[in-house]
């Protein structure tokens, strides 16, 4: 019977570059964990479902810990980014409204102080919110290990519930977004129990480009949190959006094909019916203000 | 802006009136231990530990139903750093409990578990860490048995049966018949029948129990715990132990919240803290994680409830007949009474001639239920107060005329013999009308918005079984200060604060000079506990009787130096002077100095408190339970999203007859906290238990409000209606709890009204509200508001 | 032991060198090495914010930090709020005058969060405040006493401007 304990014995690292958490994690294969802002790892062992003999530290790793502006006006968000950082930083404001809306959501005040982007990512919780936010926005992932660096779509980052692609010696290090389009912009639309704190029961992302005369989609991407074991691309929500003027009957359509799409399971949580509905109407919000802030004028509808 | 902050409103003319009379009583003071608090100073039962403290874990039972076996300890009793195993044969075997026909709980599970979570073993080491790997040492061979968790399943014949002296698992039954219901129905114009369901709540306190036990050398058991009905502990655990009371002392500390989740009990916590100091010759600490606290019960009984009523067309309620299945979970805790009270009130605050009533708390492999906030009674309110919506609709009358036409009057007396002394409760649903604007309201909200209506009644302490009367002594010290000495224990309600302006008040002192003393078994009076919002008026009737004994000691003294009658004497602001000649007279210190000093008469009041009423017989269910009983009604607004189903409190208005409010603050602050408290069950909070297992054992999926989840400060309001008991101290009734008892039927009337969506079973989930608006829409009906009624 | 770390923390001011193994989270050592034990221990997985501290003046929940990564960093308990037992921190005073404090086994957590929150946002709106404490737990208060005297605190606060401490 797994009650809550007090946290397994463990040594702890504390590298102090990139460099040194690769060559950590290569000698000791499997046997140690990364430990990033701690709100999930440490409750993880706490109830004893994880007790690795080898703590990784990243806390201190100031290498790790940046929003970095790029000459294609892209940003690169270093792994162990706060979502308080992000929250906060006037860059991701104003070129990322939809990923600064999303952090200011999430948990409470203490709770984003310490979670990071990179823990949120590699944490892989099919309820998670910043997946579907950047998977819209088109974010890729860096991982580096003793082998070198790879760089992937965050779509390919997930396999399953707590499962990615991060292996035994790899190390998130950071999140690329493109430089965003002119005309575009996005919502991240959840729906949980209360009015703050809860997993999310469902939440859907999305981010649309407008053609120039601001009347139909250029461009459109939609992804859903706790509707599938990953984040789940709603592609063909999105192809039925790409080159329609806004409509509610193509937002109603939209909808209904990310309804179909997506493969929520049934739990004490919420059922899949409910889950289904939410989807539906979580769409449809998300669509419509992805559309109202894409359509007005920079700065002007954004927080 | 927080305009009712300081001196809100009404209660703000309230206070200056009351001034004149009274110069400590009715004013919103702070809470005395509050700066204590603020600094983290206050130390709660975890915060304490003493020289060569041992730490205590409990190995709880995995499975929901099996026999034990076989335990060996002895791996657990060879690991290093482990000084004291325990098992249920370290105890005599003695079961104990709250009433003698109830008593089923043992320190430690003998031959049966009977739920995930019932306590198998306990150990003691040198530190948490080393008391939780022992506790994987120990093994433990069950005989799985088949288990059942439906109650209704649990009556069948054949059906598993947890406790032999518990046939069909009833574990305990109410029936009662008052007036003739048959005949109420036969001239009733109208029968509704319905059925509600709530679900399992857990009280949610902050700080989890948590105790330290010593046994000395000398057989003398100590044991500091957090708990908010000290004397209940000390006698059970004498019970359990086998030992005599006058062996233990029970010493409580700063306590984290009650609300009856377990700190008005003895649990096997505290006995096995106290065996395994004796077994180690250390005191041992235990304190359960928050898992532990939400898997173990004490929860608000999750009932089925058939409620048929009868009424005339006219909107006169005739008769009613209910009948409830409480899921009663492993063990008995107090439900016996949980069981006679949504009878015993199911009318209240109704005039109703006819009653019947059956209840049947079963017995299953799940967490315990016992007595929380309110009781059973928002259960049963939700119930009542959702029905006579339904009933007023079909009628086409306005829900607040139905209440009005039947509220109960002071000076009746209840089929069941309740005495209503005083009982402002067709002002409370007057005030509560005119304060959330109803009649501008009602019918007439936009679209999914809705407002509601429930209403309840509350005891002012329960005279019980047992031991029932409080009592206080009061200490007049050389310097002028008083130290109040009772055996109740202030959870947060306040009572330290309360009971010392009474005191404050009859000895014409500053509350700052009265010291409020915590329960000590050594020192302190023994008392019932804090439950059934019993304090202000029991504790509160002997604290003024202690004072005025006090008082009259002084008086008789000052009068002799002052050559006056001490009936002439005023005791206020630190004088004592008299009525006529306000200039003749002589400090408090000074005449307390004379006293003791000059004279060597030590000043020192009694006064004990017992309210005079008959027992309850819970057989008949006749009898007056309380000496005074409480109204309120409250008005909830709602805004529902109809695409995702999510309620949304906009506004809560109360009015509450408290008779009168000694510190408005502090009313203020119970009435809102119970209303936040229920507005959880109404619509987030569930307790989810599959097979026996608690799914949701924990602060992150056990739902309870936040800050975010209650109105804007500018759409709460709470009004007390004054009607000043004859019993109570200074006019005072309940304020705890009576207030919130109607806020869940409050909150599903309003979602009715906001959608069409009549939800009877909780909480009102937003998946409900969601499909019942789908169900709606396909049928072509449009929400409620759009309809008259 | 080789499992024990060097520590140095600064708490409220005060230097500290521990020796500790690294399992042990910041709230355990508060608790039972600092004998600090305004910080609660309660849900333990940072739902409730009863063991909320300040590490270099922003909210954390103590609970989920492990004391060896506050190394070096600047930790604000309870305890070290008031500037002597006679001044106390206007958040204190407001919520000990305005019923914001009942069992009172929130309000440590509550006021340090309230703090670092009024630092950043000195005169906020109600829905701010509330946003600000949604990991706090109050199961007394309904939180209308709370988020009341967040607000007069944070009045107080901006009329004395910077002479009031910390």
């Amino acid at each position: 019977m797994g009650y809550l304990r007090r946290l397994p014995r463990f040594e702890y690292l504390a590298p102090r570059s990139v460099v040194a958490v690769c060559d950590a994690l290569a000698e000791y294969p499997g046997e140690a964990r990364l430990l990033a802002g701690g709100t999930d790892l440490i409750l993880q062992m706490r109830r004893r479902e994880v007790a690795p003999r080898y703590i990784i530290g990243l806390k201190g790793l100031s290498e790790l810990a940046f929003i970095r502006p790029q000459e294609n006006g892209g940003v690169t968000i270093g792994a162990m980014t706060t979502v308080r950082t992000i929250e906060s930083s006037p860059l991701i404001r104003e070129r990322y409204g939809l990923l600064c809306r999303t952090a200011a959501e999430m948990g409470s005040p203490e709770i984003r102080q310490s979670a990071t982007i990179g823990g949120n990512l590699a944490g892989a919780l099919p309820c998670a919110d910043f997946p579907p936010a950047l998977i819209t926005l088109g974010a890729q992932v860096k991982l580096k290990s003793q082998q070198g660096e790879r760089l992937l779509p965050l779509e390919e980052f997930f396999l399953g519930p707590e499962q990615t692609v991060v292996g035994p010696s790899d190390l998130v290090t950071e999140i690329q977004l493109p430089a965003p389009s002119p005309l575009s912009d996005g919502a991240y639309v959840k729906f949980h129990d209360r009015h703050a704190m809860d997993m999310t029961t469902t939440g859907v992302s999305a981010f649309v480009t407008l053609d120039q005369e601001r009347r139909r989609f250029c461009d459109v991407k939609i992804a859903l949190a706790s509707s599938a074991p990953t984040p789940l691309r709603a592609k063909n929500a999105e192809a039925a959006l790409r080159g329609q003027a806004f409509t509610e009957k193509a937002v109603e359509k939209a909808a209904a094909l990310a309804c179909q799409e997506a493969q929520p399971r049934s739990s004490w949580r919420a059922s899949r019916d409910l889950r289904l509905e939410l989807i539906k109407s979580l769409t449809k919000r998300a669509i419509r203000q992805a559309w109202e802030k894409a359509k007005a004028p920079p700065d002007g509808g954004r927080p | 802006m927080p305009r009712r902050a300081r001196w809100p409103g009404r209660e703000h003319r309230l206070a200056i009136e009351t001034m004149q009379e009274h110069s400590i009583i009715g004013r919103p003071v702070p809470k005395k231990d509050a700066w204590l608090k603020a600094t983290g100073e206050a130390k709660y039962a975890d915060d304490h530990s003493l020289p060569g403290m041992l730490y205590g874990k409990l190995l709880r039972s995995p499975h929901p139903h099996a026999r034990i076996l076989h335990i060996d300890t002895s791996k657990a009793e060879r690991l290093p750093g482990v000084r004291a195993v325990a098992t249920g044969k370290d105890f005599p075997g003695i079961k104990y409990g709250n009433l003698p026909q109830t008593r089923d709980y043992l320190p430690l599970a003998l031959e049966k578990v009977r739920y995930i979570g019932d306590e198998v073993a306990a150990v003691a080491a040198i530190d948490e860490d080393m008391a939780e790997e022992a506790l994987d040492l120990i093994q433990v061979e069950y005989e799985i048995l088949p288990a059942v968790f439906d109650p209704e399943e649990a009556m069948q014949p054949g059906a598993p049966q947890l406790h032999d002296h518990a046939p069909d698992n009833i574990s305990s039954q109410s029936a009662f018949h008052f007036g003739d219901a048959d005949r109420g129905f036969a001239d009733s114009d109208l029968i509704q029948e319905d059925i509600f369901e709530t679900q399992p709540v857990k009280q949610g306190m902050l700080e989890p129990h948590a105790c330290i036990g010593l046994w000395d050398n000398t057989g003398k058991i100590t044991l500091w715990a957090s708990k908010q009905s000290p004397y209940v502990v000390w006698r059970q655990l004498a019970m359990g132990l086998g030992i005599e009371p006058g062996k233990i002392r029970l010493v409580q500390t700063y306590i984290g919240g009650g609300f009856s989740g377990g700190k008005q009990e003895a649990m096997p916590m505290d006995f096995c803290a106290v065996l395994l100091s004796k077994k180690s010759g250390r005191p041992v600490k235990f304190v359960h994680t928050m898992d532990e606290v939400l898997t173990i019960g004490h929860l608000r009984h999750p009932i089925k409830i058939w409620l048929k009523t009868g009424i005339k067309k006219d909107g006169t309620l005739l008769a009613q007949h209910c009948k409830i299945i409480a899921n009663g979970g492993a063990y008995s805790s107090i439900g016996q009474l949980s069981m006679y009270i949504p009878g015993a009130m199911l009318n209240l605050p109704y005039r109703l001639p006819n009653v019947k009533y059956e209840a049947y708390r079963i017995y299953t492999n799940n967490g315990f239920c016992g007595a929380m906030r309110g009781h059973t009674l928002p259960q049963i309110c939700f119930a009542r107060d959702s029905q006579l919506d339904i009933i007023a609709a079909k009628l086409g009358v306005d829900p607040i005329e139905i209440r009005l036409k039947n509220a109960a009057q002071p000076g009746e007396v209840t089929p069941n013999g309740f005495r209503l002394t005083t009982f402002g409760f067709t002002e409370c649903l007057q005030r509560v009308v005119e304060a959330s604007q109803w009649r501008e309201k009602h019918g007439k909200l936009p679209r999914y918005r809705g407002i509601g209506i429930g209403c309840g009644s509350l005891v002012s302490g329960a005279r019980l079984m047992g031991h029932s009367s409080s009592t206080a002594e009061i200490k007049v010290q050389e310097d002028g200060t008083v130290l109040l000495v009772t055996g109740s224990t202030d959870v947060g309600q306040g009572a330290d604060t309360v009971l010392s302006m009474i005191a404050a008040e009859v000895l014409g002192v500053q509350l700052d000079d009265v010291r409020f003393a915590m329960v000590d078994t050594d020192i302190t009076p023994v008392d019932p506990g804090t439950f059934s919002s019993r304090v202000t008026f029991w504790t509160g009737n002997a604290v003024k009787l202690a004072a005025e004994d006090a008082r009259r000691q002084l008086a008789e003294i000052a009068a002799q130096k002052l050559e006056a009658n001490p009936e002439d004497l005023i005791f206020r602001d630190r004088q004592v002077y008299l009525r006529q000649q306000p200039q003749r007279g002589l400090s408090f210190g000074e005449l307390v100095r004379l006293a003791e000093y000059r004279l060597g008469r030590i000043i020192m009041g009694k006064g004990s408190y017992t309210s005079g009423e008959e027992l309850i017989d819970f057989r008949t269910g006749y009898g007056n339970m309380s000496p005074a009983y409480t109204p309120s009604a409250c008005v909830v607004e709602v805004e529902v999203d109809p695409e995702t189903g999510q309620v949304t409190v906009t506004g809560i208005w109360g009015a509450h007859d408290c008779g009168f409010p000694l510190n408005p603050m502090l009313v203020r602050g119970q009435v809102l906290g119970a209303s936040v408290m229920c507005i959880g069950q109404a619509l987030y909070e569930n307790l989810i238990r599959t097979q026996g297992k608690v799914m949701n054992p924990s602060f992150r999926d056990y739902k309870m409000p936040l800050a975010t989840d209650v109105p804007k400060l500018a759409n709460v309001e709470h009004i007390n209606i004054i009607t000043r008991d004859p019993s109570g101290p200074f006019g005072a009734k309940e304020a705890g709890e009576g207030a919130a008892t109607g806020v869940i039927a409050a909150v599903a009337n309003a979602v009715y009204h906001a959608t069409g969506v009549r939800i009877k079973s909780l909480p009102i989930s937003p998946g409900k509200v969601l499909f019942g608006l789908k169900e709606m829409q396909g049928k072509g009906n449009k929400p409620a508001n759009l309809v008259k009624g | 032991m080789k499992h024990l770390l060097p520590v140095s923390l600064r708490v409220n001011g005060e230097p500290y060198d521990l020796l500790i193994p690294p399992w042990r989270t910041l709230l355990e050592v508060l608790r039972e090495n600092l004998s600090l034990t305004g910080a609660k221990r309660s849900c333990q997985e940072g739902q409730c914010g009863t063991c909320t501290v300040l590490i270099d003046r922003k909210p954390i929940n103590s609970c989920l930090y492990l004391a060896v990564e506050a190394q070096d960093k600047e930790i604000l308990t309870i305890e070290g709020l008031a500037r002597s037992a006679e001044v106390l921190h206007p958040l204190q005073r407001a919520f000990a005058e305005r019923g914001a404090i009942q069992c009172g086994f929130c309000t440590p957590g509550l006021i340090l969060a309230a703090k670092a929150f009024l630092e950043e946002n000195p005169n906020p709106s109600e829905d701010e405040i509330r946003r600000a404490v949604v990991g706090h737990l109050c199961r007394c208060t309904g939180y209308f006493q709370i988020i009341e005297a967040i607000l007069a605190a944070a009045r107080e606060m901006a009329g004395k401007g910077a002479q009031v401490g910390h």
